[in-house]
């Protein structure tokens, strides 16, 4: 009867429309999309409905948009030092899209956008081209300077160099991994320990300690909307340190 | 304040200390404990700027910076074999330099690069 446990189950991807073929894969549009498109539109909601008003002591929805807005515009400040924050509207989308996709992965029998690693590498690419492109728009081949650190002695820079273009490309890496882990480890973390309450409801005389995972469900729940949080905080402050390099590339 | 030079001692009236005398040891004082404090603080500080995030998301970005750094070895070291033909040395070479990346990431974000190249350390979050 509960012998169905499977705690990927839930990631993964269901067609919803299909939009054609190319070659011999499918192009459809997917419960992950239809997700993303709701998340596009709780954000435009929340800022469009806050800026609505423009009134000098904000409303409710008008102070969760500042709230959201002042917040990343210090994270970007304190990162970049940038006066113009030219940034501002990238960082602000980054973070409000990561954030609001991981809260609809805690409704129960949502689905966890950010738990593919493909959506949260599309992301991370966008960053680090963004870097890339904007840098070497702005500062042309000084933007290689990069990956000479300052006050190291010229020999050791024929080590230190390929050791700084590696660490250039994991970054991506680092940034998606990163979210994608952490949302995928809590989601089946959460469903394994919900199922053993569910297992030891009909084990007989072991139900005596259902409440244990159960607790522990609860506790966990909790960590996951931290995690939910902080991994959308980690992402911005992240995209704000990785533009700072593009801005100011010498060190 | 074991801080005080000998002159201090002598220069200020214990009896009748007036105001600007006591303002000017004052400053006195301090730019002595600035000019002490340097070597003995910052080494063991963290990065400025870190102490306001939570040690949990700390935690979480050390480890997938490590473990980042050896995939973006492998996978450069893949692309070499595969294009330049180099078929082992490629992926032992960059994944070697992916494992002292990964090292480097972790101790550039947890401060223990050196006091030398502090502005580089504005890299990690």
């Amino acid at each position: 009867m509960a012998a169905s446990i499977d705690p990927i189950h839930q990631f993964e991807l269901k067609p919803l429309v299909s939009l054609g073929h190319i070659g011999h894969q499918e192009i459809a549009f997917t419960q992950s999309a239809l997700y993303m498109f709701a998340a596009v539109g709780v954000i435009a909601l929340i800022t469009i409905v806050g800026t609505a008003s423009r009134s000098v002591v904000p409303g409710r929805m008008q102070s969760l948009a500042e709230v959201f807005y002042e917040f990343i515009a210090d994270t970007l400040h304190q990162a970049t030092g940038d006066k113009e924050q030219r940034f501002l509207p990238l960082v602000f989308s980054l973070f409000m899209f990561v954030l609001i996709l991981n809260m609809f992965g805690m409704i129960p029998y949502a689905f966890a956008v950010t738990s593919h690693l493909i959506i949260t590498f599309g992301l991370a690419f966008l960053v680090i081209s963004t870097v890339v492109i904007y840098g070497v728009m702005k500062h042309g081949s000084h933007f290689l300077g990069l990956f000479i650190p300052s006050g190291v002695p010229k020999p050791l820079l024929l080590i230190m160099v390929p050791i700084e273009i590696v660490s250039f490309i994991s970054r991506p890496i680092s940034l998606s991994v990163r979210l994608f882990a952490n949302i995928l480890a809590g989601h089946i973390a959460l469903k394994i320990f919900a199922f053993f309450v569910a297992q030891l409801l009909l084990a007989g005389a072991w139900s005596v300690l259902s409440p244990l995972p159960l607790f522990l469900t609860i506790a966990l729940t909790a960590l996951e909307f931290l995690v939910a949080a902080l991994q959308a905080y980690v992402f911005a402050t992240l995209t704000a340190v990785y533009l700072a390099d593009a801005l100011h590339p010498g060190h | 304040m074991s801080g005080n030079d000998p002159k201090d001692e002598g220069q200020g009236d214990r009896a009748a200390p007036t105001d600007s005398e006591l303002s000017a040891r004052l400053r006195r004082l301090e730019t002595q404990i600035d000019r002490k404090r340097p070597p003995a603080a910052p080494d063991l500080s963290p990065r400025p700027g870190s102490s306001d995030r939570s040690s949990l998301g700390q935690a979480m970005t050390l480890s997938t910076e490590f473990i980042a750094g050896v995939i973006a070895g492998g996978i450069l070291g893949w692309l070499c074999d595969h294009f330049l033909g180099t078929k082992p040395w490629g992926m032992i070479v960059f994944v070697l330099l992916g494992f002292v990346t990964g090292v480097y990431n972790i101790m550039r974000l947890s401060g223990f690069s050196g006091a030398k190249d502090r502005p580089k350390d504005r890299k990690g979050p």
